[in-house]
């Protein structure tokens, strides 16, 4: 099975495409290498979230505390307390990691339903957005302003621009390799296998809680560290932003627009639709705010009325169907 | 002491009317499935509309009722006929994914038409204020709270007496036989859904004086929502006006009693507490 990860690692198509894509900076202008930038924090995200919500099937809405807590908490510890970014970013992911695993827990101890585990990851991702905006320490209401990115990469700094589209570029092929890689692993089938059937699971000998925990501190962790790297490509870590559900909301659009539980899918999605999205912000932000929002909206619903398995299987049965008339 | 009494007073009052916004989503779920992730933005689209009447013929939100409520309910009708029923019988988060795009397309519907500044109905009663012994009340609240108690106990006649309701209890218990008796599924569905969208019209313009409103907020009324539907084992009537009133409550006692912070936590700490400990919500009956 694992041939499959490996033929993708050794793959010159994979490799083709980031190289190709790694060499963008040099053509688009800074305006198009942000959005392309700001596209692939989304991929890395909603591949990360994948991971938990689209392979074991847990619609977790508490995603927005880990890029919270990578972006608020790596930012509060360089400003109050100096410490280094990169420091600062592992004990960022190591408490990710430690949420999550403790929100895993909870959610088998207790035997949680699907309906059940939504609402309470979102009531502690409400509780979440509550103590930021009104902590000091993490920036209460008003965030927190980041030192100017000079480019040492020693302290975090990747010097924006092209040093930061490179780092997100990494970023998000790791989250998608690391889909590549579970989906390919025995993990990936006992998660699908606890998705699909958790009792079942469970007679045949999946220890369901094991699996629910690696996955989501995976996902925890992955989500967190391109939290940081988030924050310090915006500068400014905003409360509002970051530490908001409705980002994770948006990562679960992105993610079921494009296609659940496919290692592809998610990306494929937030490449869609985050160009569009800003896009149209630029185009038409100032005359008709939220109208990049409602575009958005009437896409999921239109995407999930006509292919709800998501994009990439419509496109892969477009793809067949040409195929055939000419095999 | 008299501290007590105004915030269990104030918790009461505004619980009741969360209550209410939760019969709604009750309602629904009982007879379809359905968790509507845009519940709380159709609550935002019936203030608005109270608002527009207001700016263009400046009538009062009470009065606007009369036309709100047959639009919003004409409007969940057809969400329901072309949106939902498409995604009925699905994997449960289908319907999940399509209310939150329903919940973008209407947040920002409403923030292109009307613009992000918050803004306020007002309405005659706005300021009056209602005095009990040390107890001071704001009219609007006292009105949404009789109000939502006289909606509750006409919904309560309507299920156990009529028709209808027999029907919409029938489906809940279960839709197959209720379909062999000659009960239109379908039908039963659209209707109620219309009914719970056309109660959030009604809920909305309750909450709407002296409350300053944006587009954003629809998010947090669905939380809100979903947290008194849970609390009240989800499709159990009087659970569920129970419910919110205890929201209501811990949201009244930790604004007035706990700092900040801690005071808006109040509702979730108790929310998540009763669903990890009580997961079948309030009411003692087993779920067998």
């Amino acid at each position: 099975m694992r041939e499959d990860f490996y033929r993708t690692l050794s793959s010159p198509v994979w490799w083709g495409a980031l190289v190709l894509a790694a060499l963008l900076p040099l053509v688009l202008s800074s305006y198009y290498l942000h959005i392309l930038t700001l596209s692939l924090v989304y991929v890395a995200l909603a591949s990360s979230w994948n991971i938990v919500g689209g392979m074991a099937g847990q619609i977790s809405l508490a995603h927005s505390l880990f890029i919270g807590i990578g972006a608020m908490l790596s930012s509060a510890l360089l400003l109050k307390f100096g410490v280094n970014m990169w420091l600062g970013m592992l004990i960022s992911a190591a408490l990710s990691g430690l949420l999550g695993a403790t929100i895993a827990w909870i959610d088998f101890r207790f035997q949680l339903g699907h309906l059940s585990f939504v609402l309470i990851t979102l009531a502690f991702a409400e509780m979440g957005a509550i103590i930021v905006e009104g902590w000091d320490f993490l920036g209460g209401a008003s965030g927190l302003l980041l030192p100017r990115d000079t480019g040492n990469f020693r302290l975090f700094q990747f010097g924006g621009g092209a040093g930061s589209f490179w780092v997100m570029l990494t970023l998000a092929a790791a989250c998608v390799l690391v889909n590549v890689a579970i989906l390919n692993a025995p993990l990936g089938y006992y998660l699908r296998t606890i998705r699909d059937n958790e009792k079942a699971a469970q007679a045949i000998g999946v220890d369901v809680l094991k699996y629910k925990i690696t996955a989501m501190v995976i996902s925890a962790v992955l989500a967190s560290v391109v939290g940081t790297a988030y924050v310090r490509y915006l500068t400014f870590a905003d409360p509002y932003l970051l530490v908001s559900p409705v980002i994770t909301i948006e990562i679960v659009l992105f993610a079921t627009v494009g296609g659940l539980g496919r290692a592809y899918g998610p990306a494929l999605g937030a490449l869609l639709l985050v160009p569009l999205g800003e896009i149209l912000r630029g185009k038409l932000g100032s005359t008709l705010p939220g109208l990049h929002y409602f575009i958005y909206g009437v896409v999921v619903i239109t995407v999930t009325l006509a292919t709800p398995r998501g994009l990439l299987s419509l496109f892969e049965r477009l793809w067949r169907g040409w195929r055939r008339p000419a095999a | 002491m008299s501290e007590l009494y105004q915030a269990l007073a104030q918790g009461l009052l505004i619980g009741s009317t969360y209550g209410l916004l939760a019969l709604g989503m009750g309602l629904v779920y009982g007879v379809s499935g359905v968790v509507n992730f845009s519940h709380g933005d159709f609550i935002s689209l019936g203030m608005f509309m109270c608002l527009a009447l207001y700016s263009a013929f400046s009538l009062d939100p009470y009065v606007s009722v009369l036309i709100t409520v047959p639009a919003m309910t004409a409007i969940g009708a057809v969400v329901y006929i072309f949106l939902i029923r498409p995604m009925v019988g699905h994997q449960f988060l289908m319907v999940v994914q399509l209310t939150l795009g329903l919940s973008l397309v209407l947040q920002n519907g409403i923030l292109m038409i009307f613009g992000g500044q918050p803004a306020r109905t007002p309405s005659v009663v706005e300021s009056k204020l209602f005095i009990l012994g040390d107890v001071v009340l704001q009219v609007p609240h006292v009105i949404a709270f009789v109000v939502s108690f006289l909606l509750a106990g006409g919904l309560y006649v309507m299920l156990r007496s009529t028709d209808f309701g027999r029907s919409i209890r029938a489906v809940h218990q279960n839709a197959h036989a209720a379909a062999l008796m000659g009960i239109n599924v379908g039908r039963v569905q659209v209707l109620t859904f219309a009914l719970g969208i056309g109660i959030l019209a009604l809920a909305a313009a309750l909450l709407l004086p002296g409350t300053p409103i944006q587009p954003a907020q629809g998010l947090r009324y669905t939380v809100i929502t979903l947290l008194v539907v849970v609390l009240g084992g989800m499709t159990n009537f009087v659970g569920i006006m129970l419910g919110g009133l205890i929201i209501g409550i811990a949201e009244a006692f930790g604004t007035i009693y706990l700092e900040g912070v801690l005071g808006l936590l109040m509702p979730y700490i108790i929310f998540v507490a009763i669903m990890l400990f009580r997961p079948q919500g309030l009411t003692w009956k087993s779920r067998q």
